[in-house]
């Protein structure tokens, strides 16, 4: 688990081993933890559960989402799509081939990411635009087979998923729906937390900065970004999946909307791509929001016109996320940050001195280091 | 049955269809080409012209055609002030990708206030000849059809003769070819941008209008449009105007000839095997020059 205070595993000579930021994480993350175990015992009733249900499968959709648009920068708006063919993946196979509820969502998943190969072909040979364009195509053209395609999908009657646990009542299902649904998004942030880390994330991060250049440096940008957009689909569809368990009723209009597409970008770059936990944080606030607003004023246009202001402000202003803009803001009232030129070389040095020393005493003060590894996990 | 007259009528309808495509493609390849954005509004604009062109004949009882006049001039204007306010302050290294977002969220938003304004019904313009019909060798053309074709050949022409012919189009088609060159001989690129998205939205006007004239009409029909029109330009070649407008011709008859042996949706499905095709074996589209090869 990303944790901050492992320092152990590592050498703790080198690196520097418990700051006050990294602690500060790793508390944090513990909260996270805490809260997502906790929250069903919290919730007040069954309807805030399945609510926090509804934002942790967002939460669970744009961190899948992150997959390509946070490493290689190319935005999907087509992964609403993805999600609906792992729901319908998964609700045609325990209804038509009787298979078990759970096998039927590992079958969905490996399939549609089986689909995704060609789909990122077309997709991905060429630049942006194109993906762009075939995202939104996807929804499209998915929408108009599943609508149509009556007697195998139901069509625009809808199709009956039956629950995979029968006997248990409706909190008691929810509950074991919340535990799946955060066990999932575990899986999902521990997967782009390795990725992040590995040689490989380093290339599709190149490409995101520059194509060009990370081609010209060797890297097989083509099935790099195919890939994690395999990767990506298998995910999305795993949560799609996981949802048409849940919810057990599938209607093409929702299921294949670009609208849960654009959704997963706005909480995405609303957290900030970048970053691991960016989607997660953007679907607690876009998510908690459109469950409220849902409530509070039904569906109206205003929807749309307030998800299109949001989206707009977002890509406009910050661009990076809201936690960096954030961050940038606060930098303007401090005082400016010195550039390394305007410190001596004699200054640096005893800098770096100063810093080994503590380092090596820090290390020295805590012998092992390995039981501070315990409680981060 | 399918007798040979039914399949000259399909023939005629699919390319009366085409020439509309055409001209909405021209407009989203205008766009590409300026600035190498996929415009997802612009269908969103074209359902707000048809929209327009309805409320001044049902409230005002001006002829929908009349409606240009205002919309035209309105669009320009618009396209300009998309460009220069919005589109131009994005990042250059991400422009793309933010471009397709924010003219999402703008469609989104035309999308919202057309649902607000005028709610989700259905719309229908009645005009007087709103159901006269042409016979031509056996087939039957609605004359609403034929304006509206009329409306979309004339606007081609405009386009194509103010692009080829005026001091203007050489400096469009030479901030289209390349800006820093264009640039060097003295074009004003940033000012010739805004007023090619004009243009393009200028098109979109027209269109809405000639949509208008026999089609129901309703807030989220832009997305039955904008597919099919990405389509078009990808497999005509991102950035190539004639590519794009053969595209459209060659897809609208398709499309329609395929309305006889399927139903209308599996028909349209046609667009989305042609661009996934099209993706997948000549990524640079059939037409396209340079420009398409890397994007």
């Amino acid at each position: 688990m990303p944790s901050a205070s492992d320092p152990a595993t590592t050498s703790a000579a080198r690196r520097p081993a418990v700051t006050p930021a990294r602690a500060a994480r790793g508390v944090l993350l513990l909260l996270v933890v805490v809260a997502a175990l906790s929250f069903p015992s919290l919730a007040p009733n069954p309807y805030v559960l399945s609510a926090g249900i509804l934002v942790l499968n967002y939460a669970l959709l744009s961190t899948s989402w992150n997959f390509v648009g946070g490493f290689t920068g190319y935005i999907s708006l087509g992964h609403g799509a993805l999600a609906g063919l792992g729901a319908y993946g998964t609700g045609l196979l325990v209804t038509k081939a009787g298979l078990p509820s759970f096998l039927a969502l590992l079958v969905a998943a490996l399939v549609v990411a089986a689909l995704a190969v060609p789909i990122g072909y077309a997709a991905l040979r060429v630049r942006g635009a194109s993906f762009v364009i075939v995202s939104i195509a996807l929804v499209l053209v998915l929408l108009l087979v599943f609508q149509s395609w009556a007697s195998f999908t139901g069509g625009s009657r809808g199709l009956t998923v039956p629950r995979p646990f029968p006997d248990l009542l409706r909190p008691e299902h929810h509950r074991v729906f919340w535990f799946l649904f955060a066990g999932l998004l575990a899986l999902a942030l521990l997967v782009w937390w390795l990725i992040d880390r590995s040689r490989f994330g380093l290339g599709l991060k190149a490409i995101r900065e520059d194509e060009d250049k990370a081609e010209s440096l060797g890297i097989p940008t083509f099935a790099y970004k195919l890939v994690v957009f395999v990767v990506s689909a298998g995910f999305t569809a795993a949560a799609g999946g996981l949802y048409a368990l849940w919810f057990g009723d599938l209607d093409p209009v929702f299921q294949f909307s670009i609208l849960t597409g654009s959704y997963l970008v706005l909480m995405a770059l609303l957290g900030g791509v970048r970053s691991l936990f960016g989607p997660l944080l953007g679907a607690l606030v876009v998510g908690t929001a459109l469950e409220y607003f849902k409530v509070e004023y039904g569906s109206t246009p205003l929807h749309l016109v307030a998800t299109g202001l949001l989206l707009a402000v977002v890509v406009l202003f910050m661009p990076d996320g809201v936690l960096p803009a954030v961050a940038a803001g606060i930098d303007r009232f401090r005082p400016a940050q010195q550039s390394i030129r305007e410190v001596t070389a004699a200054e640096l040095r005893e800098q770096r001195a100063g810093g080994a020393a503590a380092e090596t005493e820090l290390a020295g003060a805590r012998p092992g280091g390995a039981p501070a590894t315990k409680e981060g996990a | 049955m399918t007798s040979g007259a039914l399949i000259f009528q399909s023939v005629i309808l699919g390319l009366l269809l085409g020439g509309l495509y055409a001209l909405l493609a021209s407009g989203l390849t205008l766009y590409f080409g300026i600035m190498r954005v996929v415009m997802i509004a612009h269908s969103a604009f074209l359902i707000l012209a048809a929209y327009l062109a309805w409320w001044s004949q049902t409230r005002l009882g001006v002829d929908p055609l009349l409606s240009l006049v205002v919309t035209v001039p309105l669009f320009f204007a618009a396209g300009v002030l998309l460009q220069r306010g919005l589109l131009s302050r994005l990042r250059p290294a991400t422009l793309t990708m933010m471009s397709v977002l924010l003219t999402f969220a703008i469609a989104v938003i035309i999308e919202g206030l057309l649902g607000y304004a005028f709610t989700g019904t259905q719309r229908r313009i009645q005009l007087g000849y709103g159901t006269a019909n042409l016979e031509l060798l056996g087939a039957r053309i609605a004359v609403v059809k034929l304006i509206a074709f009329g409306l979309a050949v004339a606007a081609l022409l405009t386009l194509y003769l103010l692009l080829k012919r005026t001091t203007f189009g050489w400096a469009l088609r030479a901030t289209i070819q390349h800006p820093d060159a264009a640039r060097l001989v003295g074009i004003d690129t940033n000012r010739v941008a805004g007023y090619g998205f004009g243009i393009g939205l200028a098109t979109a006007a027209v269109g809405g209008t000639a949509l208008a004239l026999d089609t129901t009409i309703y807030p989220s029909l832009h997305w039955h449009w904008i597919g099919p029109l990405m389509a078009i330009i990808v497999v005509g070649g991102l950035g190539s105007v004639p590519g794009a407008a053969a595209a459209a011709m060659v897809l609208g008859l398709t499309q329609s000839l395929l309305q006889i042996p399927l139903n209308t949706t599996w028909a349209q499905t046609i667009f989305y095997l042609a661009l996934f095709a099209t993706l997948a074996f000549r990524p640079q589209g059939f037409f396209g020059g340079r420009l398409a090869q890397r994007f």
